[in-house]
């Protein structure tokens, strides 16, 4: 009968032992492994609880039999010996244990999983850029320049997508909008849609995202601005510990500002423009780092220019310092493009006046360009640089562009920066354009939802 | 002509057997050396392991370099912390590494904190709240007990990868956390006078470990993560620590030294310099070594010794 009881109450214990550890974890999201940890511990002190509670009840025993026959001598009781819990027990009570916490937890957990439509939609952000600007002989100008959504997702396991549309005062329009390879073979990636073409280094990068106020007159003038394209691209990740990448892509036309092409017109093949480029980066040591491009674009036949070919060329060297434990308060950045522009232009070049018909006398015409600017982190907010531009005209007879401007940067977060720089440029040559401008600009950017820290603009 | 076509073909079947790959080690490629560390230990001969980050960095302002990508590119196996702590340049280096086996939903993708109960997790998504982490605060390496979850996380993950090797995983895994567990037995006992004292630090790196170690959190040098503080908040900060009689203030090794200690003369703290990861110092050589010193270097400045 004794044994009986004793088997009941420990029967009980365990339950209720059970049932308390299953308490003892409210809303906890524990996994499998983390609890077992803990299930082992809880084990250890149940088996001491138990223990006790055994003594215990001896000792009650004990008394009750004393208190009942009071004539007889108490015989001696054997010392119950508990038996200890067998491995099959324990792993039964583990078992058991971990169902009835996995039952308490599966509300929380089925809640936490759920998922609904929206959770699909992309990453939205949106970039704000205004400046007020003073150009000397035009005047002073609040300038909303733009406001950018961007978007991106996985398309599915293959592919992502994402774009840019970009408000400004002239209008709305798609910067970008393209699908990008994510599991191709043999380090290969392939970009189809409009995107910023891989030509040189700051032609990849949106206005709001350049490190000075405006787009060197140099990438403006050869390139066409952003290297905006409708086109395919393929590039190469070489195999090799060294980082190599190979990119060749065949587009409608490249640079958003280049209007000696049109997208809206079909074409022949040979009017397409093709690009090839390799870049590399050099590690010359921890804090101390090399990127390397070249660039070439080629169009068989210009249409507006008698369809002759044109040839650019663009060399980009990027040299960083970046201390390690320091990078987010010091810093140095100096990086270079340089320019080669070769192709049929009219002598006089092209009428500003459209009822004026086009020349009909053509010339091959080389020219070149370069941007070079030096760039300081003096802290975590501040940054202060030098650009120096210099451009020729794609034109013959008409004077070189020059432009030289400090600029400071203030970034009071990493969403939020403000920018005040001094461009002095010098533009002989054109008519009804004076010779040079002092300008002044104050930029203000932000940065609202998702913004990602792209490869592309590093 | 046939010599060209010879020469290219050549070249194109080079580039074939070097994506063939012979070498027998499993590539990992872990981004702070603590989870390199850990995987060591774990993995032993079977892998071949290489950190990103070197230990002396901000984990939020590690540079993007292009060398990174090619070494997730040959990479079987990405280590991660998670919680977005690589947000600033793992996503972009994934991305730029064309390597579908590591990528996030890609079983080569190891985010260790998927054993981690998150501290610090916000209940509202809003920037003006500062750089938040929405999963929660991500610097669990410092807690020695998150330390093993990271190590269960690791195991798990190689396991799910290579399950031939899973015995050799499970016993290396039972090996470490009877380490960790050695240790932590003695750093709960060496840690003892810490418990209660107050501190300030510059960026919230230490709530793992003060919770651990019974400290007190009081705020932060930064007026929100990652946002630089403004000289009304240093104000504000400096009163409160006079209030709440806070006598120590910790400078994670990479935010400058200055501004700590200034704010540590003007109410009468201390400065404590501590690494975050296992190589901010010499003497963090590894996980155990890391969390060493930190108690150490701790139990110095509370004790005044």
């Amino acid at each position: 009968m004794r044994s009986i009881a004793q088997v009941l109450i420990v029967g009980t214990v365990c339950l209720f032992s059970t049932q308390a550890l299953a308490q003892g974890t409210p809303g906890q999201t524990r996994t499998p492994d983390a609890s077992a940890q803990q299930l082992r511990r809880d084990l250890e002190i149940m088996k001491e609880q138990m223990r006790q509670m055994q003594e215990k009840i001896q000792q009650q025993e004990e008394a009750i039999e004393k208190l009942s026959i009071p004539a007889a001598p108490p015989e001696p009781i054997p010392a119950p010996v508990p038996a200890p819990p067998t491995t099959r027990d324990r792993e039964q009570l583990k078992q058991e244990v971990r169902e009835e916490v996995m039952r308490d937890i599966q509300p929380q957990l089925s809640a936490a999983t759920k998922t609904f439509p929206s959770q699909f939609n992309p990453a939205i952000g949106l970039a704000i850029d205004n400046i007020f600007a003073y150009r000397q002989h035009e005047g002073n100008n609040f300038e909303f320049r733009s406001a950018e959504i961007g978007l991106s997702a996985s398309v599915d396991p293959f592919v992502r997508g994402y774009a840019f549309f970009n408000g400004t005062s002239d209008g709305f329009e798609v910067e970008e909008a393209a699908v990008v390879t994510t599991s191709l073979p043999f380090n290969l990636a392939v970009k189809g849609g409009r995107f910023f073409a891989d030509f040189g280094r700051l032609a990849k990068f949106h206005d709001h995202d350049l490190p000075f106020v405006n787009r060197p007159v140099s990438v403006d003038r050869f390139v066409g601005g952003e290297s905006q394209a409708n086109g395919v691209e393929v590039s190469y990740l070489l195999p090799i510990e060294h980082y190599v990448t190979l990119t060749a892509g065949i587009y409608n036309k490249i640079g958003a500002e280049n209007d000696r092409v049109s997208n809206e017109v079909p074409r022949d093949l040979g009017e397409f423009t093709y690009l090839g480029r390799v870049a590399t980066f050099i590690s010359l040591s921890d804090a101390h780092s090399i990127d390397l491009g070249v660039s070439y674009a080629y169009t068989p036949q210009v249409a507006i220019e008698e369809k002759a070919h044109r040839q650019l060329v663009g060399l980009d060297l990027t040299y960083r310092y970046v201390p390690l434990s320091q990078a987010a308060y010091r810093g140095l950045v100096w990086g270079t493009e340089v320019f080669f522009n070769r192709e049929n232009r009219p002598v006089g070049g092209f009428p500003t006046d459209p009822t004026i018909p086009s020349p009909v006398v053509f010339e091959r015409n080389n020219a070149w360009g370069l941007y070079t600017y030096l760039e300081a982190r003096l802290s975590r907010r501040f940054y202060t640089g030098f650009l120096f531009d210099y451009a020729q005209a794609l034109d013959a007879d008409v004077g070189d562009t020059k432009a030289y401007s400090p600029y400071l940067t203030f970034w009071p977060s990493d969403f939020q920066r403000l920018r005040l720089q001094y461009t002095y440029r010098d533009q002989p040559g054109i008519p009804q354009v004076p010779a040079y401008a002092n300008q002044v600009f104050l930029q203000w950017t932000i940065v609202l939802g998702s913004h990602a820290h792209s490869f592309r603009d590093r | 002509m046939k010599r060209i076509a010879f020469v290219l073909l050549s070249v194109v079947l080079m580039l074939l057997a070097s994506h063939a790959g012979v070498d027998a080690k499993i590539r990992v490629v872990a981004t702070i050396p603590d989870l390199a560390d850990m995987a060591r230990n774990i993995g032993g001969e079977l892998l071949e392991i290489k950190s990103l980050a070197t230990g002396v960095e901000n984990i939020h302002a590690v540079p993007m370099k292009p060398s990174f990508a090619t070494l997730l590119n040959r990479a079987d196996i990405v280590i991660l912390m998670g919680l977005e702590m690589e947000h600033a340049f793992l996503p972009a280096l994934l991305e730029a590494a064309r390597n579908p086996k590591i990528l996030p939903s890609a079983p080569g993708y190891i985010d260790c904190s998927v054993y981690i109960t998150p501290l610090e997790v916000p209940t509202r998504i809003d920037r003006a709240l500062g750089d938040i982490h929405p999963a929660g605060n991500p610097h669990f390496n410092l807690d020695p007990v998150s330390g093993k979850a990271i190590a269960r996380a690791i195991a798990d993950g190689l396991a799910r990868n290579y399950p031939q090797h899973e015995a050799v995983f499970k016993r290396n895994l039972a090996a470490y956390l009877a380490t960790l567990d050695t240790a932590i037995t003695r750093w709960q006992h060496e840690a003892a006078p810490l418990r209660g004292v107050k501190l300030v630090s510059y960026h919230p790196d230490l709530l793992y470990f003060a919770q651990r170690f019974g400290m007190e959190p009081v705020g932060t040098i930064e007026i929100r993560p990652g946002v630089d503080p403004t000289p009304g908040h240093i104000v504000e900060l400096e009163e409160r620590m006079r209030r709440e009689g806070v006598k120590l203030v910790v400078r994670e090794l990479h935010y400058p030294a200055n501004l700590a200690q200034t704010v540590a003369q003007r109410t009468g703290a201390q400065v404590v310099e501590l690494p975050v990861m296992v190589g901010g110092v010499p003497e963090a050589r590894d996980y155990v070594s890391f969390i060493d010193y930190n108690i150490r270097t701790m139990l110095k400045a509370v004790q005044g010794g």
